[in-house]
């Protein structure tokens, strides 16, 4: 083939421009760690990311909010640990009072402690997580019982969605743990009968009272075993969103990011293929009859 | 029987011819970087003599070197390498859909559903109510940004094409002229060897341009035609091109052809033209618009959608029925116009998370509505994320196509600029050793005039002795 000099000249910009362009394209790679950039760089790819870094995102956001509501529940059974110790120390009492050795002045003592005893209990519902009062159902912006334990909030149990169309209880029912509602008794009214017959000085009464109380306990403790399983529960999603959140990781920086060694290896190899297409370029425009050096 | 004279009369003329070996060879080597520039070829021949003897050499002519088969083929190449890079380098240049930026739709998306999630946990909470409003308003500028970012580029190739179109008619019009002028040239005996290289530049060029090829004219004459088979040159008249804005197509500029007997304008559907005015025009209302569309689509459906849910909840003040994106009428143009409703912007507590109007606060009842939008299949048929992964596919599978075929077209326009320059380009040396050529030839003759002007001076010199001069 004849070989003009625009030929040799033209080929040569083209060789260079060529592997100058590689060269420019693997140095992005290695520098930025980032093998897709544009939707064009690997189509398949680019919406692997989308879709992946979208569950990414709520696989995090998803950790985040049962972190929370854990957190949440936890308070609350912090709190219904200590109605339960009020009233595990109110049915001591009325055992202790029931006996007929206790003088009026000793059950107007005690009578004094239930008293306190129910303040703490109302103290411990009227919890606030936050900005929130955990025991108001979707009330939970006041306090959800007032000085004589009428409760104010409503039997709403607050959810939470831990996966597509799964909702996870993140509230207790106070209607029904404290309130009674459903065929329950009222924690308050238990210890208002025991307060009620101590100030009585009534020991019949007294032990009447301790039924109450010991349902009222139960109730507690049920509350406080589903109270538990949601926690469980919670904890299984946080786990499962976290191990979601790493897969997701994993998947899109396996689509976005570059391989270091890969990247590096193309980069040399680019830069070298770069100084042989120059240096071949510079040899061609050596040989020539207007060569000054004559060679 | 040839005389002295007769030998100088023959050196006479050859030198004359080793002259224009040589001025041709110094015309090719100025114009060995002229773009399009065949190299000539002086094409020196005997004269014949008489009684035997030669009588010696002249110019026959000037030639020019052209493969025409490879020349017929380059326009064609042209226009398709024009065309690929145009497409390739409008759809690389758009950076709206590129995934995982951190502020496109993928990610306003995740954040505005991972808001509602947030505030389902404690719906009553205003800095998380203010939350759910910031991700939407995030979401809807993103949407608006993406718009921005694929509607700004369809623009600027309108302008792009628009300038180029003057380009175009000057050139249709040179070729026009370069074609009479060269038949006038040929008519007269004159080979128009510099008239056929600019004509062949402006073909270059237009084909560059518009993807217009040669057609085979027997008179000699280069008449070319777009792709559509619609002439852009006959002869020795031009059509023109010129551009209109196109209502049924946003305004974007449309083209329009007036005839080279003046007739017209008519309009000229996209894939009427090539070259690079044909690639940026497939790719402004191809992939782009594509693009635009669905993604103005995506805007009015999630949108919708979410509306929907919105309206059936309850504000914190018992209120109900409010949209918590504002749409404008209709798909298209959804995107740049979507915004956060403003009376819920000005006020979350009107965002509506509630089930009921006497819930409470903390009701979260509507909430999972809202984020169960997210999984809903939409128009297409897929949720929202699936639905922006298809765009994103989708034009980076037009892209990276592109991308191929403009690489691929290069290298064939690049194979047959290398054939064409094999025949046609100039080689340095070659023209150097042509000069030597021609030199030595021209010092030979000098000797031959010497000489026989030495022989001629001895004849004088004889004839001066008899004399007695």
């Amino acid at each position: 083939m004849r070989v003009s000099d625009s030929m040799i000249f033209n080929n040569a910009a083209l060789y260079s421009d060529n592997a100058q362009s590689s060269v420019d394209d693997a140095t992005r790679v290695a520098s930025t760690g980032i093998r897709v950039q544009h939707p064009g760089d690997d189509p398949a790819a680019a919406a692997g990311i989308v879709a992946h870094s979208s569950a990414l995102a709520q696989a995090q956001n998803l950790s985040k909010v049962t972190a929370s509501a854990n957190d949440e529940l936890s308070a609350a059974d912090g709190a219904l640990s200590q109605v339960s110790d009020a009233l595990a120390r109110a049915r001591e009492l009325a055992v202790q009072m029931s006996n007929s050795t206790y003088s009026a002045a000793d059950r107007a003592g005690a009578a004094a402690e239930v008293a306190t005893l129910s303040q703490q209990v109302s103290a411990a519902l009227n919890l606030k997580v936050g900005t929130r009062y955990v025991f108001g159902g979707s009330k939970d912006q006041s306090a959800p019982f007032d000085a004589s334990g009428n409760y104010l909030g409503d039997g709403t149990v607050r959810q939470i969605e831990i996966a597509p169309g799964l909702r996870q209880d993140v509230s207790v029912r106070t209607d029904q743990v404290i309130k009674g509602a459903g065929g329950g008794v009222d924690v308050f009214a238990a210890i208002g009968a025991l307060q009620s017959a101590l100030t009585a000085n009534d020991p019949d009464a007294v032990r009447a009272s301790m039924d109450g109380l010991t349902q009222a306990t139960g109730q507690v403790a049920a509350g406080r075993a589903a109270l538990g399983g949601d926690m469980d529960a919670l904890t299984a999603a946080k786990n499962a969103a976290d191990t979601a959140a790493q897969t997701e990781t994993s998947a899109v920086s396996k689509l976005q990011d570059a391989d270091v060694i890969d990247a590096a290896t193309k980069l040399a190899l680019a830069q070298h293929a770069l100084e042989a297409a120059l240096t071949a370029t510079s040899q061609g425009f050596k040989l020539s009859l207007l060569d000054p050096t004559g060679a | 029987m040839s005389s002295l004279f007769d030998i100088l009369s023959q050196s006479s003329v050859s030198l004359g011819a080793q002259t224009a070996v040589s001025a041709t060879a110094s015309n090719n080597l100025a114009n060995s970087a002229t773009p399009g520039y065949a190299r000539q070829d002086a094409v020196v021949v005997d004269v014949p003599g008489v009684g035997g003897f030669g009588g010696g050499a002249r110019l026959d002519t000037v030639t020019q070197k052209r493969d025409r088969f490879i020349e017929a083929q380059l326009p064609l190449a042209f226009g398709q390498a024009a065309f690929s890079q145009a497409q390739s380098d409008a759809l690389g240049a758009v950076s709206a859909l590129d995934p995982n930026t951190g502020n496109g739709i993928d990610s306003a998306l995740s954040n505005f559903f991972t808001s509602l999630q947030s505030l389902s946990q404690n719906a009553g909470d205003t800095g998380l109510r203010q939350g759910v409003v910031s991700a939407a308003q995030q979401l809807a500028m993103a949407f608006q940004r993406t718009s921005q970012g694929l509607s700004q580029p369809r623009g600027a190739l309108d302008q792009q094409i628009a300038s180029e179109i003057p380009q175009v008619n000057q050139l249709a019009a040179q070729v026009a002229q370069l074609n009479g002028q060269i038949h006038s040239a040929a008519a007269s005996g004159v080979q128009p060897n510099d008239l056929m290289d600019q004509r062949q530049r402006a073909v270059d060029q237009l084909a560059q341009l518009t993807g217009a090829t040669v057609v085979n004219d027997s008179s000699g004459d280069v008449s070319l035609a777009l792709p559509s088979g619609q002439a852009l040159v006959t002869g020795g008249a031009a059509a023109s091109l010129s551009v209109a804005p196109d209502p049924s197509n946003g305004g974007h500029l449309s083209l329009l052809l007036t005839r080279a007997d003046g007739t017209g304008p008519v309009s000229l559907a996209n894939d009427a033209v090539g070259g690079s005015i044909g690639g940026q025009l497939t790719a402004r209302d191809g992939a782009l618009k594509t693009a635009e569309s669905s993604v103005d689509q995506l805007a009015w459906d999630l949108g919708t959608a979410i509306n929907t849910a919105h309206a059936q909840g309850y504000a914190l003040d018992g209120t109900t029925g409010h949209a918590l994106f504002d749409l404008g009428s209709g798909p298209s143009g959804a995107a740049s116009r979507i915004a956060v409703d403003s009376a819920v912007a000005g006020n979350p507590s009107l965002v509506a998370a509630a089930g009921s109007s006497s819930a409470g606060a903390g009701d979260a009842t509507n909430l999972f509505s809202l984020i169960d939008v997210g999984g809903q299949a939409l128009s297409g048929g897929a949720d929202a994320t699936s639905t922006l992964a298809g765009i994103v596919a989708g034009f980076g599978s037009a892209s990276s196509g592109a991308t191929a075929v403009a690489a691929q077209d290069a290298a064939i326009q690049s194979n047959l600029t290398t054939l064409r320059d094999s025949t046609s380009g100039v080689s340095v040396d070659e023209e150097l050793i042509k000069m030597q050529q021609a030199q030595r030839s021209y010092e030979a003759i000098t000797r031959v005039i010497s000489t026989t002007t030495a022989m001629l001076d001895s004849l004088m010199a004889i004839g001066a002795t008899t004399t007695g001069v």
